[in-house]
């Protein structure tokens, strides 16, 4: 077998590395492989044998890291996704507040029916929970992330219950008052694996 | 972990390798120990690398490229080594090669191998386990 036939198959064995880890390193691992060419029989099945072994040793180590490097990453992204969901949860609980005020002082003029105040109460509460979720969402501790999904669970359930009793909200109003409690909780429980380090 | 745990506990990993003492990286895995022994002569490239190991360790140790490669890429990302540019080797032909050598933390963590390795080896002498005759 030829030097440059060898080089050809291990140019194909080496597309079981990383790409980014091929396109750093590549190169430099060529050059070893022909130097190691130069004083090796190449018609050994012990010269093979060896660089499979090589192969199968260090490329799927080596995918695993990459694997593990792109989900931190991802996490990254995640992070910052939520931190701005947590801000516009805040934004809209005080928004939720303020509707339901101005929706009290609309109806004060006239006469609030009982069920209707307990709809506006109901509303303003889950306003006060989508808040105090939105700044536990920011405080990134394990206790603020328990009391966010407390928070918003309550808060869900105080908005289904407001709209069961007056509808008293736009549609507008009731589907970030249900839509938002959902999409966080779902983002909270999501399984996520925290990325390790290793050492050299 | 959450979401909120992940990307934190990265900064703080990476702020607490920052200020890690050598002998938190120990005990090194061997081949590992090999190159930074290697290097410890100066600057290398691959090559030389992988036929300095194999000369200390009478042949017993043989570093393939993704083995080698993948080491030196952990010890870069780990502070441990650094590359000292590319050039040819006059012995090896025109072909630019990559040169690495130990960083001062690299330095440091190959002698706290070390002195772990010498008193494993002193308390194997104690034991009689080495410097004794087989019966």
């Amino acid at each position: 077998m030829s030097p440059a036939a060898a080089e050809r198959i291990y140019r194909l064995l080496l597309r079981a590395y990383p790409p980014d880890f091929r396109a750093e390193y590549g190169r430099e691992m060529v050059l070893l492989f022909r130097d190691q060419c130069q004083e090796s029989d190449l018609r050994t099945i012990g010269f093979w044998a060896a660089v499979i072994c090589d192969v199968a040793r260090s490329a799927p180590a080596l995918r695993a890291e990459a694997w593990r490097s792109r989900g931190s990453q991802s996490t990254q992204t995640t992070e910052v996704i939520m931190k701005l969901a947590a801000m516009l949860t805040v934004l809209l609980g005080v928004l939720g507040i303020l509707n339901a005020v101005v929706e009290w002082v609309a109806g004060s003029t006239g006469t609030i029916q009982g069920m209707h105040a307990l709809s506006l109460g109901l509303g303003v509460f889950a306003s006060a929970l989508l808040l105090t979720a939105g700044i536990a969402l920011l405080r990134p501790t394990q206790g603020g992330r328990q009391a966010a999904r407390l928070a918003l669970f309550a808060s869900l359930v105080m908005i289904v219950a407001a709209r069961l009793l007056f509808p008293w909200m736009s549609v507008f109003s009731q589907l970030v008052g249900i839509g938002l409690p959902i999409a966080l909780l779902i983002a909270l429980y999501w399984p996520r694996k925290s990325s390790p380090v290793g050492a050299a | 972990m959450g979401y909120l745990s992940g990307a934190r506990e990265a900064a703080i990993v990476t702020k607490r390798q920052a200020g890690r003492p050598p002998e938190a990286y120990l005990p090194l895995p061997p081949a590992t120990f090999h190159i930074l022994l290697a290097l410890a002569d100066g600057e290398l490239h691959g090559y030389a690398i992988m036929k300095g190991v194999a000369a200390r360790s009478e042949g017993t140790v043989r570093l393939g490229p993704g083995t080698l490669y993948g080491a030196l890429k952990r010890l870069l990302e780990a502070g441990l080594v650094e590359e000292g540019g590319e050039r040819a080797d006059p012995e090896r032909g025109d072909d630019r090669r990559r040169y690495y050598r130990l960083t001062q933390l690299g330095l440091s963590v190959a002698r706290a191998e070390a002195r772990r390795l010498d008193a494993l080896v002193r308390a194997a002498r104690r034991k009689k386990l080495i410097g004794v005759r087989p019966a």
